[in-house]
């Protein structure tokens, strides 16, 4: 994004708005800071800029990268999926993506609303690809990874966005190593994410990660994600 | 997205803050020739239900899902209920209380399928806004709400310039997939504006 200097008549609605605190008024302007800019185009649309001062840039690579991970209306070149996650538990009544047996897992770097570098994802993929996890093919993040060791590309690490959704599952018995690794990587990490976990209810409502969870001291949160199994072949 | 999955606040907030998504599969019922209609069928259906919020109308036949926001559990059950007898084959995802929805799906002679249970927020949490706001700007899946809009308006309001409605209606604007709960906003910037403490 940019603002027309010229145009700019300080109103502030674009400051007021902005999701990560990218824009200033530098003596009666506003300008963005680039660096910190996600390229979320909320500036543009909710401002109301009296002045018409807002305007979308053509983005080169890499800073392009910085526009699906964070504008709710874009759409993923690399993957050609709308928003930053999928379809993961939301039909799984349909497409058993999580069997049983299985548990998944979304990790959102930079959620609620601080952002991140998207070198911060090496952090957890490096750690997950050597546990084993099936990363979800059809996750933007999956289509960074450029190996089997979970790097991404060098040139986008330094790359701002709103938020990166990793989606995985593993076997149940698994689950323990991902929960540790969650762990340890909050202790070196310099942004936050948020932590989901998938699982199937069984026939009688029991839920089997819950042990696992309260005996690795893991909170769970009262309110929640439920597929009431509707969906149909 | 984890759309609705990482909402904060208290049992007694979230007892009114529901949110119904309907999605068809990528590749499998979604290409039936009547797929887009049972889709549309579904809106229709949330959007009988006296919904607080719904993705809007131009949407419906564009969106690959339909989402719409309630404050009161037992509309939630009227539309499981015609849901289940309408049998549309359209997967069906409620975000709230699990202790609500497990009864509200029990009653309506269903199971739950799939649970996506949140474990909270983790790292740097010195980063984050106060709880307080949070609770606002994390009704928008996509975090699409800034923290400082959030105080804007609560500051607007306090000095009369602005309705706490008018004032939730503005916060609500970035937020385009019709999970944002204008009820509950009200309330809670009510809170923050110290109309009831």
């Amino acid at each position: 994004m940019e603002i027309k200097a010229d145009l700019c008549i300080g109103c502030g609605q674009c400051v007021i708005i902005c999701p990560v605190q990218a824009i200033k008024l530098i003596d009666n302007i506003a300008v963005i800071d680039k660096n910190l800019c996600v390229e979320c185009s909320i500036c543009k649309r909710n401002a109301d800029c009296p002045v018409n001062a807002i305007r979308s840039r053509r983005l080169k690579w890499p800073r392009v990268i910085r526009s699906p991970f964070s504008d709710v209306i874009s759409t993923h070149r690399l993957t050609g999926i709308p928003g930053r996650g999928t379809e993961e538990m939301k039909t799984n009544d349909v497409t058993n993506r999580f069997g049983v047996d299985e548990i998944g897992f979304s990790i959102e770097i930079g959620r609620p609303g601080v952002g991140t570098h998207l070198g911060n994802i090496e952090l957890f993929t490096t750690k997950l690809t050597s546990i084993g996890v099936n990363f979800e093919r059809e996750s933007p993040v999956s289509a960074l990874l450029i190996d089997d060791s979970g790097h991404i590309k060098k040139d986008i690490k330094e790359e701002r966005v709103l938020s990166a959704i990793i989606e995985f599952k593993v076997p149940l018995n698994k689950a323990i190593l991902v929960l540790q690794a969650i762990k340890q990587i909050e202790k070196n990490i310099d942004t936050v994410f948020t932590v989901g976990v998938i699982s199937q209810v069984m026939k009688d409502g029991a839920i089997p990660i819950l042990d696992l969870l309260t005996q690795q001291e893991f909170s769970v949160r009262p309110n929640a994600k439920v597929n009431i199994g509707l969906g149909k072949v | 997205m984890t759309h609705s999955l990482h909402r904060t606040g208290k049992i007694n907030d979230l007892k009114s803050d529901y949110i119904i998504l309907a999605m068809l599969a990528a590749g499998i019922n979604d290409k039936y020739p009547d797929a887009k209609q049972k889709l549309l069928r579904v809106a229709e259906i949330l959007n009988q239900n006296n919904p607080v919020n719904i993705i809007p109308k131009p949407a419906w036949k564009i969106s690959p899902v339909i989402t719409a926001t309630f404050i009161d559990i037992e509309m939630v059950k009227n539309v499981i209920q015609t849901l289940k007898q309408e049998d549309l084959g359209v997967s069906i995802v409620i975000s709230g209380l699990i202790s609500e929805i497990q009864e509200a799906v029990k009653e309506t002679g269903l199971k739950m399928h799939t649970i996506h249970l949140s474990l909270g927020t983790f790292g740097r949490k010195g980063l984050l806004p106060s709880e307080e706001i949070l609770e606002i700007t994390t009704m928008c899946g996509h975090h699409c709400i800034s923290p400082q809009s959030v105080k804007y308006y609560v500051e607007l309001i306090k000095s009369g310039k602005i309705s706490v409605e008018n004032a939730a209606k503005k916060l609500l604007k970035p937020c385009v997939c019709g999970i944002f709960n204008p009820t509950r906003a009200i309330t809670l910037l009510n809170k923050l504006s110290g109309i009831f403490s």
